[in-house]
């Protein structure tokens, strides 16, 4: 026998391993096993719960007032969130455990990488009743960490149904974070090290507005911010303010709209203490961007930022009169900025390719003030 | 899990258990630790069946436990399971010499060869040449590099031809 190529020995081991005559599928048994796996999951992760809200009736009686007892709301936000950092016996990468209107959660973070259909990202997974459905959903992101982050905490929002899931990296120095919900609710969240990364997580509505986040380290507060509450749900923590600075106002307004293939988009603008969003709404499009307070130049699409979006939004510098912005076949597209609120801002519909979004914003004189650099 | 999504795994299991269990025993080349190791990876993937189907692709999600479930068996045995110089069957049989009987003995012989590889290198074999994934493929599924998949592979081979030749030559 000689292996002179890889076909043959494609062949070879082919033939040798069609010779193996398994026994007929053990089903039943593996679909044992499996809830097995599951029920020992669950189990871990109830005796954290158990474990953690004991020690939390003992030492922060007031915390847990807060959270149990909500200010008066209205009947839109009527909803009960509970948060408890998971016990000693959890399972590895449970970042937080909790409930939604009495009914329990989990979140897990997967390793980064570990799972090889979604390389260089982290599967965030959100289990339990409150998740919805069995085996609960998960969604792929960035692998949480703080670098390159302006503020204590670096939030990923994720929509998971009706609920939003945050989970956040967090830098060395926090000691906790506290995130004050629409109705009154303050949840009190405990940094844990999961596969070598402090994080925090909650699960809340998606409804439900999350009015302030907060981080402290052992010594007070570090920095607050002032979530943005996308319209239909979900909060962006988008700029960390330092403690005691005075917020800017909250301002809104249109700043673009048409019709793609028939069906009618629009864009707003926010400007508030989250720094300026984008949202789009309307049949052809939904999302949004956003840029941090801190003055910014950004023309950033509303999908794939590796591709040309339906609509492209973003903010620009207070000299700029006109943005050119390049579609897929070459063509250009010129939109004028929309002031709101001091700041410039435009949305603009373009034909969707693959290509990486190009722009240029010149000023009342030609004059190119900035570009996407591309 | 509802009864939709148990029959679903129930047809996958159906359809992909002689695969899973010959990747196995490619792995392990015991046709008993094969069954055992494809039997926990259905069970680990039937624990996560939602997140599982949700992949795009159970076959790739599967493999990998497979995978994984052979490496950690390995790790668990290491201290009584040791690769030794020899294989663990001969390939060398004297019997009459029929068609019937040098399949059966090259396939022997491609078993013994391959158990006489390292895990790793095995698991390259199997992976690229039987299961014919691209090199980044099977990277991902051994959680390696592609150059260590290269550099595997290549020994792997020089390992084979060197001991194939040596059954081919005493054979004839």
């Amino acid at each position: 026998m000689k292996i002179d190529d890889e076909r043959d020995l494609h062949e070879r081991l082919e033939a040798a391993f069609a010779a193996i005559s398994p026994r007929p599928a053990p089903v039943d048994d593996a679909m044992s096993r499996g809830r097995v796996i599951k029920g020992l999951r669950r189990t871990a992760v109830a005796a954290g719960v158990v474990a953690v809200a004991a020690a939390a009736v003992f030492s922060v009686p007031a915390l847990l007032h807060r959270t149990a007892a909500p200010a008066p709301t209205s009947p839109a936000e009527q909803y009960m969130v509970t948060v408890q950092t998971p016990g000693r016996g959890s399972p590895p990468g449970v970042i937080a455990v909790g409930t939604i209107n009495g009914q329990r959660w989990w979140i897990i973070a997967d390793r980064a990488g570990a799972d090889f259909t979604h390389p260089g990202q982290q599967d965030i997974i959100i289990e339990g009743p409150a998740a919805g459905g069995p085996g609960g959903s998960d969604q792929y992101v960035p692998p949480l960490s703080t670098a390159g982050s302006a503020g204590p905490v670096s939030f990923t929002a994720i929509t998971s149904g009706s609920n939003q899931i945050q989970v956040g990296a967090v830098q060395a120095d926090v000691s906790y974070v506290t995130v004050r919900l629409g109705n009154g609710t303050v949840l009190v969240l405990h940094p844990v090290t999961v596969y070598g990364t402090r994080a925090v997580a909650f699960a809340a509505p998606a409804r439900a507005e999350i009015t302030e986040v907060a981080a402290y380290s052992r010594h007070g507060e570090i920095a607050f911010a002032v979530p943005f509450n996308w319209p239909g749900g979900s909060a962006w923590v988008v700029s960390w303010l330092r403690p005691g600075q005075a917020t800017a106002p909250r301002v809104s307004g249109v700043v673009g709209s048409g019709q793609v293939n028939g069906k009618a988009w629009s864009a707003t603008g926010y400007l508030g203490p989250w720094g300026t969003c984008i949202a789009l709404d309307g049949a052809a499009a939904q999302g949004g961007l956003c840029v941090p307070a801190v003055p910014a130049v950004s023309a950033v699409g509303t999908c794939d930022p590796g591709s040309t979006p339906q609509i492209a939004g973003g903010v620009v510098p207070a000299s700029v009169t006109r943005v050119a912005l390049t579609e897929p076949d070459g063509t250009t597209v010129q939109v004028r900025p929309v002031t709101v609120g001091g700041r410039k801002l435009f949305a603009v519909a373009l034909r969707p390719g693959g290509k990486p979004l190009r722009w240029v914003a010149y000023d009342g004189a030609g004059k190119v003030v900035a570009s996407s650099g591309r | 899990m509802n009864a939709r999504l148990d029959g679903e795994f129930r047809e996958f299991m159906q359809a992909r258990w002689p695969a899973m269990v010959r990747l196995a025993y490619g792995l392990t080349g015991d046709q008993g630790h094969a069954e055992d190791v494809a039997q926990a990876a259905f069970g680990r993937a039937y624990a996560s069946w939602p997140r599982v189907r949700r992949s795009g692709d159970p076959d790739a999600y599967v493999r990998q436990i497979v995978v994984n479930e052979n490496r950690n068996r390995f790790r668990k045995r290491r201290v009584t399971e040791r690769l030794t110089g020899s294989p663990p069957e001969t390939a060398l049989i004297d019997v009459a010499w029929t068609d019937a009987t040098r399949e059966y003995d090259e396939r022997s012989a491609l078993i013994a060869a391959l158990q006489r590889l390292g895990p790793r290198q095995r698991a390259v074999i199997v992976l690229r040449f039987w299961m014919d994934l691209s090199e980044p493929e099977t990277a991902a599924a051994l959680n390696c590099s592609v150059g260590t998949v290269k550099s595997q592979t290549s020994r792997a081979l020089a390992t084979l031809r060197q001991m194939t030749e040596l059954v081919d030559g005493e054979l004839a």
